[in-house]
This record gives structure tokens, C-alpha cells and sequence, in this order.
């Protein structure tokens, strides 16, 4: 396991809920109920502006655990600013199992 | 479907909340939903503006609030175990409500009202218990929502599966049937985290086990997601952290959905917890359906439960009144007549009366009679505590304020309209003003609340928001910034709002600087700069705290405590959470009980006078008043020499004299740059002038520039002009300019016969985009009628470009009424007058300028002396010396830096001392305050006396060292023994070693220690250098002609920045040079070449040209300005073109030199 900063494409459903993963070329279907969070950003560190109507994903940005088929499970990230997905985390092979907030840290 | 938001947080939660209610209730409103809580922490401080909100937006307000409670196993005082949710049940005749409002009073009645209190806000449970039950009918009329902040959702974490349970359980235990529910929140967070779906899930599943009723809430901090950084600084300033600090911690929210989410987003929520607990469709709906019958309940009826906008006032019988409060009204008012009108007959007693009945006509129609005894019934209290009061603002429009003695302006007189006051049209409690002396204004509170019992009586509290400097500080301290950096930037923050920052970065000179590093820093990877000003205008306005309002104070009945929460306020007094918005949504009676320091200065003179002239006789020779046909002297002073100023007659021309010279420094109203210059061209002769004179300063007529015609017709340079002969009695007084509200409603009722109550309200909607085009309309249509279109169209374009900013006769001819008595006293009695003015210092100036101003009269000042001086300012008669026969102020004990008010008192008690040693047995003046009170040349005469042959600088010496050892113990005195009167061996003994100290070390010591140069001005240390230098002193501007190129040195005493016609900001500056103040404009050039020293500096060296304003006036054009306290800095070959030498002195440091503590020596502001 560890942490990623890498682009990856994630084809989602009508809801926004991942369907399918492309990652280093090749397409994965998300088999199993993705899991989603959001977390903090040190957004004070991370950006230069906060201006009034910056609007939402400066505070939090949304998570995704997804599991492709059965076999590798990925923490990707959605950017709210330029709907670009990146890969934030690599959990070991399958079985995914529940993952301490502090563990996947 | 809807959704019902029952956890909310509005801006009014200080440092919590980020969202100001009709912004979440026209959120909650578009998304149709059919109601919206507002559950602010500790308090109602947002509720009144919910409910407005909430009926503006046309759905049903629910008022609750977030509490604290205490630990029932842990110390009661001081341990919190969470937070709960309270709500209020509605449409029970307010029973539920009462109920909040005095559970919120619990919460805070053992806290201590000042700020670091150790005592948090908060309940015990057994409170939360009793007041969850209706006294009476013994039914729920509260719900406590257990949700994430109580200790049971906060022990939620980790793998504690009992601990939830137990604490759940206690509640249930507590906590009457029917009275609590399980809130539900989800922000999203990781797994196992606060505010997780998973820690959702627990306290669904406990309440579902338990069976008590789940319900679903965001826990709202703002109404849309932009909020959340927000809400991050806003818990940095709260914790007084970092935000990295924070999140450490950590302490933040843990995600930003603390929004105000809509209905679909909240079901989405109630799915994902759902799914995430197993369960499904049905309990799904139960949920939501929990949550909709809790919102039904809670349902608010501002009228019924909350007495909406119905007037509330004493009950007649708690003043004394048994009959019908009107006859009452009307038997004292006739009353009146014959005290304020002596001898009144015919047809002026026909008028009289025909204007009383009118009055008391609209008083009785709205039944306001009782509300007109309250005032009555407090302005007779506090007359007869013998402490000065005076109504103030339009209450001065009424007659029957002035028969029963509540104002003390005849209407009558002064032409001053009754409906400009109150109207049969108005349904609100008109405001009545009460100014009282300053020193005795806590004394007449108490007196009220005695009066009236504390049951009927509040204080009301203002709201605090966030401005420009206390915005940027917080910013910077949740970023980590410097603070000694942050104060840099702060410091060169003037007037604007927060919120125009970056705007003001672009714009302003003294933040030239400023800007440019945060350009700078954008470019080096530097963020925070930028970011600080990002975040700076996030918290613009936001609420701090609230305090005390300066003069609010609420009067109701017995059921007052049930209609507004109260908390100790720092006087010790309770206090409303209800601001002056909430007073009329309320029905609340709020009198504003105004201390003023002019008034107590006043009667300090008055006190001052009768104490050194104690005879009539003394103070008619004394004053030069006249001696009257009868050799008496005038009737306002009595035999015992007190004057009786209310009784002063408004003619007295020596006064106006002296107005007209424009030293009105320390007169009321008009000693400001700008009414020094507006009383030098106007040259006022009468009082009615100085009505005129003090409603033409405002901002409105500055504005819109009727200065400047009213004169030239004023002193006919221009013919005056009137529209139409019908409106010259309207506009004579003021040679044609509309000046005064009171003109605009005649000239209303003139041209369209409207009567004057509607010509109020159409004044009232002028400048009101919504109602103005109505009032046009009608107007036109009405005084087409009786007059040629180019009239109506020329008067509708004055009324429409003065309406709203004219100003209310009747509050200019209440203010008139302390300015001609500050300036009577000034020209009568300058020593009483100036030592009133430096005792209780009223004015906009530093305390310093009076001291010049009374060097500039020639009235000797005093020094400190241990024997000579008390706890207050005193004028003696001077017995000896070059001034012996003068009256001189001796310098006053207080306000020495360092010296306790304890001391102080013993210093009073004890004198006279015969030695240092006697100081310290009797007085126990610590070391550290014997030196300061060497220093500032207290104990010189003392030293003299005693035959010693060292100075002031060797005692200071010797007090220095004897600082350093350990204290001895003081020899004993037995009681009744007779010690001998040695003298001062001590002082007798001190080897002379030293130089005496320089007038500059003096007067240093003197601004160090009490704000004030006393020895001699402080600028006279720079004479040299200013002579060189071809400075022009204040005395000599005006003997200069127009357009003279100068330039001027001095220490500043005023900075404005008052609003402009056009918009382009103007400052003003004034210094002091010891020969009186010069005035300087900056225009926006000047700014521009002065930069960072327009605000930042004490000294200035001014280059302009002269302005005359009139036969008295002249100010200064300012082009460049100079640091005179670096003189180093000073462009030397510019300003001596002759290329003369330079001084030898030209570097030496003045007596303000290393002094920071002290920023009431100059006129920096705040």
C-alpha cells in the first residue's frame, strides 16, 4: 500500500458513483458498492486564494474506495475544480477489508 | 417532498456561524421547504432575526438554541460534557418559548459577564429537566435533540460499545417522557470519525433500541459550501489556534458539509445511513417522518407565541397610577402649562391647547399613555437623584414631553412637528432619549432597576461584528502569522469595510506598501499574504460578541424575563440578547439612557464654581455677568452662587463671541476641524443658529453640498430663492435651503395638503427605491393641482436630493442646548469649564489639547504635588508668584500610570504628609509609584521645604536604589503618640549628585506617566529646529494670505475621514504647535506623496498652502507630509532651498521620543 498521485479516468453513473476505473491503460470494472468519504485539505498550505464564492472542494474533497474486479482496491480522488480523477491510495489485494481511517493514512 | 433543517447555526453563534439568517431562510424557502429552525449557541442572539426572515420568506420560523451541559459527575462549576439541541415547542401560547428564554437565563446566570470567565455557559441536566415541562400544565413544551456534540455522540469513537449506551441511558433516565429525540447527523467523514455515516448509524440503532424517536439534521454552519473555510477561521479565533495548530489537533470539522443541504441531498443522506445500517425503505420513512412531526411541533406563532410587534410597557399600577393612565396624561400635561408657560392667555393659550389635545389625541388612539408616564416616572427619578438629564432626538418634537418634563425644548418655540415624533400612522413605541451624566449613568441603571424591579428591567446588548483590523488580526492568527506583522498591517487599516479589502489595496496610499508585497508574494510562492486578504473579507460583519449597549434599557412588565433571555453584563447588571433591531419585533420598551461626559463635565464646573465662590455675589464678579437693573445679578444663579444652567437665557452675546472666534475647543458639538470651520464662515448670532449650524454638520447636507448656498444667501452674496411664495414661512429660517425634516413634511402638506402624518411617512420612504416612485406619483398628481408644473418638478428634485439626508430640527435643537451651555461656561468660566473638560475629558481630542488649550488661554496649570493635589482636577486661587491672583487647575492624582485606585484613595485620605517616610507608613504607596510620583515632580515642594540642596533627578535616583532592596519593616507609630516634626531628613540628606532633569526629560515623564505635557508644549523641544526650518505657527496662519505656501510642524490631535460629494475619500488632519491647531486637508495627491504617514505617525511636518474659510478661519491645503519625529528622514536640501547649515539640534529627539504606551496622547483613533 501506498500513497499515489496519479491520474486516472473513472466513468461514473448517472448519480456520480464510479463505474469503471482506466488505470496505467487498462479499464476495470468497479465490482461491489464503492465506498465514499470525504476528507480535509490543508487548504490554508495547499492553496493561494480563498475568496468568498470559491464555492465547494476547498475545505473537503470527495473519496472513493472502489474494488476492481475483485482484486485490487484503489482510494481515487475526484478534483472538484477540473473533474479530473487522481489515484490518492493502492490497498493490498483482495479480500478488501475495513480499513482504519488512521491505518489508510 | 420537503425537508425540515432543525439544527442551524446562524452568524449570531459568535465564531461559529458563517451564514446570516435570511440568507439560510430564502435558502430553505427556495427549496420548499415549509419551515427553518434557527438554534444558535449559549443563545437567542439570531432568533428575531429568524423569525423576520422566516416571515419575509413565507415559511414558519422554529426557534430553539445549542447549549452546553455540565458533567453530573464531574464538578458542576466548570466541566462540560457535550452539547445539546433544545427547540421550542409553538403554538401553545408561548408556553414553550418562556420556557427556552428562561432556560437560556439558567445557562448564564452563573457566569460572571466579563470576558475570560471561568465559569462556561451551560446547564445541568436537572435544569435541562425542569424547564422541559410547562409549569402550569405539567406537558412537554421543549425537546432535547441528542445528536453529535452530547456525550453520547461523542463517545461514539473507537470501539467503546458500552459507554454510548450507559450515557443514553442516563438521559433517558433524567429526562421527563416525551422530552428527548436521537439527532442524526452525517457530514460525510471517514469511517469511524465525528460526524461519520458509521457514528450516524450508532445513534440511530441506540434510539431504536431504546425506542426513543430518531430524527435526521445536518448540523448547519453555513448555507452553502463556500461557508466551511469560513467556519475554519471562525474556529481558529474562537480556540485562539492556528488552523495547522488545529488540525493537528485535531480539532476542525472534520469535512466541509455542514451546509445547508436540500431536501433531495438530505434523503440521499437518509438512504446512505440507512444502507449503511442494514435497514431499509420503511424505517427510512420513519426517519424523515420523526423529523417532520418534530418540525410540526415546533412550528412557532410569532404573534400568539411570542407577542410579535405588540408593545409591552410597565403596568400602570408599578408607577403609582391607579386611574386610567390618559386622565392621568392629560391632568399633569395641564399641569404643565402653567409652570412652562406662566401667564399664557388668548389666542396663544388657544393654540397651546388646540396642539396639546392633538397630541394627546394620537397618545391615547395608540394607547401610548402608559408608555409616556414610564419616561416620565425615570427622568423624575433621576432629577431627584440631582444628577443633569436632557432629552435628546425628536421626543423634543412634543409638547407633552415638555410639560412633563421628560424634554426640556419648547416645541412651540422652535416650530418643532409633533408628527415628526409620532403619528396615528405609526404603531411602534416612538424613541425617547435621555442624556445623563456619564459618571452617574450606572448609578441611574441601578436606580431603574430599583425603581421598577428587576423583574421589568434589562440592559439591552449590541451585536459586535468583525471590521477591518480585527479581521485581518484573526485571519492572520489562523494562518500562523506573525503577529508582530499582523499588527503592521492592522495598524494601516483605516475605516473601510472588510469586506472592500482587495478593493482597498488598489486604492489606497497607505496600503501601497502593503499591496505590493502581497504581489511580491503571489510571485515567490509566498501565499499567505493573498490568502490573508481572502480571508480578511470572509469574516467581514460577522458577530464577535455581544456587550452592553452603551444607553439601552429595556422597561416591561413582570412577564419580561419570559420574553427575553438575559446574561450578566460586565456592569453586573443582567442583560437582554436582544439588540435595538429586536426591540420593536419584540414590543419591547427601550429607552435609551445616554451618558454623556459633556454633562457631567458641566455640572463638575457648576460644582467647581459654587466651591471657590461660595456667594452669589463672588460668582456674578467672577463670571462678569450682569448685574441686572435690580444690582443683583441674574436669577439663574443662586444665592449660595449655583447656577442653575438650564435656566441660562439663549442670549448672551459674549458667548456667541467666543463662538465666533472658533477656539470651541471642548464646547459641545462644535469644536471638531470641521465645525470649527463651519461656525468660522457662518458666524453665528443666535441659537437658532447654532440649530442650523449643527443639522447642516452631517453627513447628508455635507454631502450634498447645501452648505455652501445656505451662505451665500446667508450672508447675502446671493438673493434668496424660494420656489413658490406659499413655501417661503417654510424655508425662511433657513433663507430657502431645505434644511430640517421638519421643512420637507410642510412643504409635503403645503403643495398636496396631505396632512403632516402622511407627509412623514413619504419623507420616511425618500431614498427608498421601492416606496420612492409611489410618493413622486402621488405628489405630482396633487400638487399639479394648485401649482405650474416647473414648481412641482423643481421642489419634487429638492425633496427627492435632500429628503434623506435632511436632518431633525428637533434633535439639532436638543444638541443646542449643551453646546450654548459648554460655550456659556467657556466664556464665563474657563478654569471651572476646562478642569470639568479634563476630569471627565467628553470630547473627540486627546486630553492634551485641553491642557494646550488652557496654556493658550493663559490659565496656569498646576503642578502634581503630593499635598496639594486630590483624586479629581481642582481650580485654585493662586496666592503668590508673577500669577498670584489668577485662577489656576491643578493637576489631578488620577490617571497616573501604575497607581492603583487603592492608593490613590489612601494617598486623599492621608494628606497632608511632612515626608516621604510618612507617605509610605500611612499611604502604602508601593516603591515602583513613589518613583513615578518623584518623576512627575510630586514631592518637589515637599523637597523644597525641607532644605535639601539635591533635585528631582537625585531623588529619582535615590528612589531608584531604594527599589532594589528588600523593604524594611516601617517603624511602628503607636496610636496617639506624637511624632516629632523633624521635616523630611531623608529629603534634607540627598547629596545633590546630579544635573537637574531637561524640560524635555520632564515633560516626557509626564506624557509617559499621564498622557499629558504639563512643564511646558511638547513641541517646544523642536523649536530650533523649526525656526530653522521656516515652520509657521497656528497663531500666525491667519494674519497669511489666501494661497501662501507653508509650512506647519505639530503633534496630531484629529484624523478624519469624513464621506465626500463624489466619493474620492479626503482626510483630514489636525496638529497641535502649542499655539493652537492647524487644520490640513489631504486631497488625494497628498495622499499619494504622503503614504504610510497619512495614519501612522504622531508628529508631523506639513507642507501646504493657505485656505481661508472665512473672517475667523483659515486651513490648510496639504501637499507633502514628513515624519517629525525622525529627523533624520527630512529632506533638508528641499526644505531649505537656501542651502544654509543645518541645525545643530536638528537630531535631538522630543519629549515623545521611546514613548509607546500611550496612544490617548495624540489623535491616532482607535
Amino acid at each position: 500500500m501506498g500513497l499515489f498521485s496519479e491520474s486516472v479516468d473513472v466513468i461514473c453513473t448517472d448519480q456520480g458513483q464510479p463505474l469503471e476505473v482506466t488505470w496505467k491503460g487498462t479499464s476495470y470494472k468497479v465490482t461491489g458498492e464503492p465506498n465514499r468519504w470525504f476528507e480535509r485539505r490543508k487548504w490554508w498550505a495547499e492553496e493561494t486564494r480563498a475568496p468568498i464564492g470559491s464555492g465547494a472542494g476547498l475545505v473537503d474533497h470527495e473519496i472513493w474506495r472502489v474494488q476492481l474486479e475483485n482484486t485490487i482496491t484503489l482510494d481515487v480522488v475526484r478534483h472538484l475544480g477540473s473533474g479530473r480523477w487522481r489515484l490518492l491510495r493502492i490497498h493490498d489485494a483482495a479480500p478488501a477489508r475495513a480499513v482504519e481511517p488512521d491505518e489508510a493514512a | 417532498m420537503s425537508f425540515t433543517h432543525l439544527h442551524v447555526a446562524t452568524a449570531f453563534s459568535a465564531h461559529y456561524g458563517v451564514s446570516w439568517p435570511d440568507e439560510l431562510a430564502q435558502a430553505a424557502a427556495a427549496d420548499s421547504a415549509t419551515a427553518l429552525a434557527c438554534t444558535d449557541r449559549d443563545g437567542l442572539y439570531g432568533t428575531v432575526k429568524h423569525i423576520k426572515a422566516c416571515m419575509d420568506a413565507g415559511i414558519d420560523p422554529i426557534v430553539g438554541v445549542d447549549l452546553a451541559v455540565f458533567d453530573d459527575d464531574g464538578d458542576h462549576r466548570t466541566r462540560i460534557s457535550g452539547r445539546v439541541v433544545v427547540l421550542a415547542h409553538g403554538n401553545n401560547n408561548g408556553a414553550g418559548y418562556r420556557a427556552l428564554c428562561r432556560l437560556i437565563s439558567d445557562a448564564h446566570a452563573r457566569t460572571s459577564g466579563k470576558a475570560g470567565g471561568t465559569i462556561p455557559v451551560a446547564v445541568t441536566r436537572s435544569e435541562l429537566a425542569s424547564r422541559t415541562l410547562d409549569p402550569q400544565t405539567l406537558k412537554p413544551v421543549l425537546t432535547v435533540l441528542i445528536g453529535p456534540d452530547s456525550d453520547v455522540g461523542q463517545s461514539m469513537g473507537g470501539r467503546k460499545y458500552l459507554r454510548p449506551r450507559t450515557l443514553f441511558n442516563e438521559w433517558i433516565n433524567a429526562m421527563p417522557p416525551g422530552t428527548i429525540v436521537a439527532e442524526t447527523v452525517t457530514h460525510l467523514s471517514a469511517p469511524g470519525e465525528p460526524l461519520s455515516t458509521a457514528h450516524a448509524v450508532r445513534m440511530l440503532k441506540l434510539a431504536l433500541e431504546y425506542n426513543v424517536p430518531a430524527i435526521l439534521s445536518n448540523a448547519v454552519r453555513y448555507c452553502a459550501q463556500d461557508g466551511a473555510a469560513t467556519a475554519d477561521v471562525l474556529d481558529s479565533a474562537r480556540t485562539l489556534k492556528s488552523l495547522p495548530e488545529l488540525s493537528t489537533a485535531p480539532m476542525l470539522q472534520p469535512t466541509g458539509q455542514g451546509w445547508l443541504k436540500n431536501a433531495h441531498q438530505m434523503l440521499q443522506l437518509g438512504k446512505e445511513i440507512m444502507g449503511a445500517a442494514g435497514l431499509g425503505k420503511a424505517d427510512l420513512h420513519k426517519l424523515l417522518s420523526n423529523t417532520e412531526a418534530l418540525a410540526d411541533k415546533c412550528r412557532i406563532n410569532p404573534v400568539l407565541d411570542m407577542g410579535w410587534k405588540t408593545p409591552v410597557v410597565p403596568e400602570a399600577s408599578i408607577i403609582g397610577i391607579e386611574k386610567d393612565p390618559m386622565v392621568e396624561l392629560s391632568e399633569r400635561c395641564n399641569a404643565g402649562i402653567s409652570r412652562r408657560f406662566p401667564g399664557i392667555s388668548g389666542s396663544a393659550e388657544e393654540r397651546l391647547r388646540s396642539r396639546l389635545d392633538h397630541e394627546l389625541g394620537i397618545i391615547g388612539n395608540l394607547g401610548f399613555g402608559s408608555y409616556f408616564l414610564t419616561v416620565a416616572e425615570v427622568s423624575r427619578m433621576i432629577l431627584e437623584m440631582g444628577v443633569r438629564v436632557a432629552a435628546r432626538g425628536s421626543g423634543a418634537s412634543s409638547l407633552v414631553n415638555y410639560l412633563i418634563d421628560i424634554s426640556q425644548v419648547d416645541p412651540i418655540r422652535h416650530d418643532l412637528i409633533f408628527e415628526r415624533f409620532l403619528s396615528g400612522r405609526r404603531s411602534t413605541l416612538p424613541d425617547i432619549d435621555i442624556d445623563v451624566e456619564s459618571a452617574e449613568r450606572h448609578n441611574v441603571y441601578r436606580k431603574i432597576f430599583d425603581r421598577f424591579g428587576a423583574e421589568r428591567v434589562t440592559l439591552m446588548s449590541m451585536q459586535n461584528g468583525y471590521r477591518a483590523r480585527g479581521a485581518v488580526r484573526d485571519a492572520g492568527m489562523a494562518l500562523g502569522m506573525d503577529e508582530g506583522e499582523i499588527s503592521g498591517i492592522a495598524k494601516q487599516l483605516w475605516r473601510f469595510s472588510a469586506r472592500k479589502f482587495r478593493e482597498a489595496l488598489v486604492e489606497k496610499p497607505e496600503l501601497r506598501e502593503f499591496a505590493g508585497r502581497v504581489e511580491r508574494g503571489a510571485l515567490e510562492e509566498n501565499q499567505q499574504l493573498d490568502l490573508l486578504v481572502d480571508l480578511t473579507e470572509r469574516l467581514d460583519r460577522l458577530p464577535r460578541h455581544i456587550s452592553m449597549h452603551p444607553c439601552g434599557v429595556i422597561l416591561g412588565d413582570a412577564t419580561l424575563l419570559d420574553r427575553t433571555p438575559v446574561q450578566p453584563s460586565g456592569l453586573g447588571l443582567p442583560m437582554s440578547q436582544f439588540d435595538k433591531h429586536d426591540m420593536d419585533p419584540m414590543g419591547m420598551l427601550k429607552l435609551d439612557v445616554l451618558g454623556v461626559r459633556m454633562q457631567s463635565a458641566m455640572a463638575f464646573a457648576v460644582r467647581e464654581v459654587i466651591r471657590l465662590h461660595p456667594g452669589k455675589d463672588e460668582v456674578v464678579k467672577a463670571g462678569r455677568h450682569p448685574i441686572g437693573p435690580g444690582g443683583s445679578g441674574p436669577d439663574y444663579i443662586a444665592p449660595d452662587g449655583r447656577i442653575d444652567l438650564n435656566a441660562v437665557p439663549f442670549d448672551d452675546q459674549a458667548t456667541y463671541e467666543l463662538i465666533r472666534s472658533t477656539h470651541t475647543l471642548g464646547c459641545f458639538q462644535i469644536e471638531s476641524p470641521g465645525q470649527r470651520e463651519l461656525i468660522g464662515k457662518m458666524a453665528p448670532r443666535e441659537f437658532n443658529d447654532l440649530i442650523i449650524d449643527i443639522s447642516l454638520f452631517r453627513p447628508g447636507p455635507m454631502k450634498s453640498d447645501m452648505v455652501r448656498p445656505f451662505l451665500e444667501h446667508r450672508h447675502g452674496f446671493a438673493p434668496e430663492v424660494y420656489p413658490h411664495p406659499d413655501l417661503k414661512p417654510v424655508l425662511e429660517e433657513t433663507h430657502g435651503v431645505t434644511v430640517f425634516h421638519e421643512q420637507i413634511l410642510k412643504t409635503f402638506d403645503v403643495m398636496t395638503k396631505c396632512g403632516l402624518d402622511r407627509a412623514d411617512e413619504f419623507r420616511r420612504a425618500l431614498g427608498d427605491e421601492v416606496h420612492e416612485p409611489g410618493v413622486e406619483k402621488f405628489f405630482r398628481k396633487e400638487a399639479i393641482k394648485n401649482y405650474p408644473p416647473e414648481v412641482v418638478d423643481k421642489v419634487w428634485g429638492t425633496l427627492k436630493a435632500f429628503g434623506s439626508f435632511g436632518f431633525c430640527k428637533a434633535h439639532g435643537a436638543a444638541f443646542a442646548v449643551p453646546t450654548y451651555q459648554s460655550a456659556w461656561l467657556k466664556t464665563h468660566h474657563p478654569e471651572a469649564f476646562l478642569a470639568g473638560l479634563w476630569e471627565h475629558d467628553p470630547g473627540m481630542y486627546p486630553k492634551r489639547l485641553l491642557v494646550a488649550e488652557a496654556r493658550r488661554l493663559g490659565i496656569p496649570i498646576l503642578p502634581l504635588d503630593i499635598n496639594r493635589s486630590h483624586a479629581e482636577y481642582r481650580v485654585e486661587k493662586i496666592l503668590e508668584g508673577p500669577d498670584a491672583g489668577k485662577l489656576g487647575i491643578r493637576l489631578s492624582l488620577t490617571g497616573i500610570y501604575g497607581l492603583s485606585g487603592a492608593e490613590l484613595k489612601r494617598i486623599v485620605a492621608g494628606q497632608p504628609y511632612d515626608s516621604l517616610a510618612d507617605l509610605r507608613a500611612r499611604a502604602r504607596v508601593s516603591k515602583p509609584n513613589i518613583k513615578r510620583l518623584a518623576q512627575l515632580g510630586a514631592f518637589d515642594a515637599l523637597h523644597r521645604d525641607s532644605g535639601g540642596k539635591a533635585n528631582r533627578a537625585d531623588l529619582v535616583q535615590h528612589l531608584q536604589a531604594l527599589q532594589t532592596t528588600p523593604a524594611r519593616k516601617a517603624a511602628e507609630v503607636i496610636e496617639g503618640q506624637l511624632s516629632f516634626a523633624l521635616g523630611d531628613v531623608e529629603l534634607r540628606n540627598l547629596p545633590p549628585e546630579l544635573p537637574a532633569p531637561t524640560r524635555v526629560e520632564n515633560v516626557r515623564a509626564e506624557l509617559d506617566l499621564m498622557a499629558m505635557d504639563v512643564s511646558e508644549h511638547l513641541m517646544e523641544s523642536h523649536r530650533p529646529l523649526l525656526d530653522k526650518l521656516g515652520v509657521t505657527t497656528a497663531d500666525k496662519l491667519l494674519g497669511l494670505r489666501n494661497g501662501t505656501e507653508v509650512l506647519v510642524a505639530g503633534v496630531r490631535v484629529a484624523t478624519q475621514t469624513p464621506p465626500m460629494r463624489g466619493g474620492r475619500r479626503v482626510v483630514f488632519i489636525s496638529i497641535d504647535d502649542g499655539t493652537g491647531c492647524v487644520d490640513s486637508v489631504f486631497f488625494h495627491e497628498a495622499q499619494e506623496e504622503s503614504g504610510p504617514l497619512l495614519f501612522g505617525t504622531r508628529m508631523l511636518l506639513i507642507r501646504g498652502t493657505t485656505r481661508r474659510t472665512g473672517p475667523r478661519g483659515i486651513s490648510l491645503s496639504a501637499s507633502k507630509a514628513w515624519d517629525l519625529s525622525k529627523p533624520e528622514t527630512l529632506p533638508y536640501a528641499e526644505l531649505l532651498p537656501s542651502g544654509g547649515g543645518l541645525p545643530d539640534e536638528y537630531t535631538r529627539h522630543g519629549p515623545l521620543h521611546g514613548i509607546s504606551r500611550n496612544l490617548a496622547i495624540t489623535g491616532l483613533g482607535s
